[in-house]
């Protein structure tokens, strides 16, 4: 099955995949464990993993026979780097703005 | 960690050339970027900039004017995607305006990022990791010391 590469906000934009977070900010989990908190097939629920996984929100291990999904931070962090891009975009423009209506000829 | 940004400015100038400079499209492109907007309710509109690889974005936000009562208060949604007409990031910006003495005041207030429940999660989980770190921290204490669990 071919994993689309998708972005940070299509990747948490799924309920499935959201609810999977959710259960994971609880315990690391096997996929198996995970599977059972869902009503969809076990290759839907590797894909929405591999999905969560390819985006950095969390990471596998094999263990055995098992395999374990941790959280991981990278993929939070890219939610945060939109919020401080504007935060400093905003704060540089508003100086523009400033420096604009001070040099403004009198009319 | 913020999911609203909020930033308050004074600028030592008449609101109505503040507004001005906040609505005319021409004048919002010499310190904003150009844009096509229209002081108009319901108004789409674009601005465009150079892209944002890292971020998923093809450098134009796609706008749409909320609200309008001039003199005092400008909304338009904020959204933006990696191309192709797809949006992957909305946000509403707010613009407010108030007269003081010598000058205005300007409040800008950008909300309303995607979806707030992703972020909501977001601050819960981050959360749920400084837990976890305390608890680290805890178990290691406790073994430095040589507590058991009894």
């Amino acid at each position: 099955m071919a994993i689309p590469t998708l972005d940070t906000f299509q990747v948490i934009g799924d309920p499935s995949r959201r609810k999977m977070l959710l259960l994971l900010s609880e315990d690391s989990l096997t996929i198996n464990s995970l599977a059972d908190n869902f009503d969809m097939s076990r290759p839907a629920v590797s894909k929405h993993v591999k999905i969560l996984e390819t985006a950095g929100f969390i990471s596998i291990q094999d263990m055995g026979r098992e395999r374990y999904c941790t959280l991981k931070k990278d993929g939070f962090e890219e939610l945060q780097a939109w919020l401080n891009y504007f935060d400093q975009f905003w704060t540089s423009k508003l100086k523009k703005l400033e420096t604009l209506l001070n040099n403004k000829l009198p009319n | 960690m913020a999911k609203i940004i909020k930033h308050q400015y004074f600028f030592a100038h008449p609101i109505e050339t503040v507004w001005e400079y906040l609505t005319n499209s021409e004048l919002m492109g010499q310190w904003l970027m150009k844009n096509n907007f229209e002081p108009v309710l319901g108004h789409e509109f674009q601005f465009r900039t150079g892209g944002k690889a890292n971020l998923n974005f093809d450098g134009i936000f796609y706008c749409k004017v909320l609200d309008i009562e001039p003199l005092k208060t400008l909304s338009y949604s904020w959204n933006c995607g990696p191309g192709e007409g797809q949006i992957t990031l909305k946000s509403v910006v707010t613009w407010q305006l108030e007269s003081k003495d010598n000058g205005t005041e300007v409040t800008l207030d950008h909300r309303g990022f995607d979806k707030a429940e992703n972020l909501d999660m977001y601050h819960g989980l981050m959360h749920g990791w400084l837990e976890k770190f305390t608890n680290i921290d805890k178990l290691l204490q406790a073994g430095a010391h040589g507590h058991t669990n009894s």
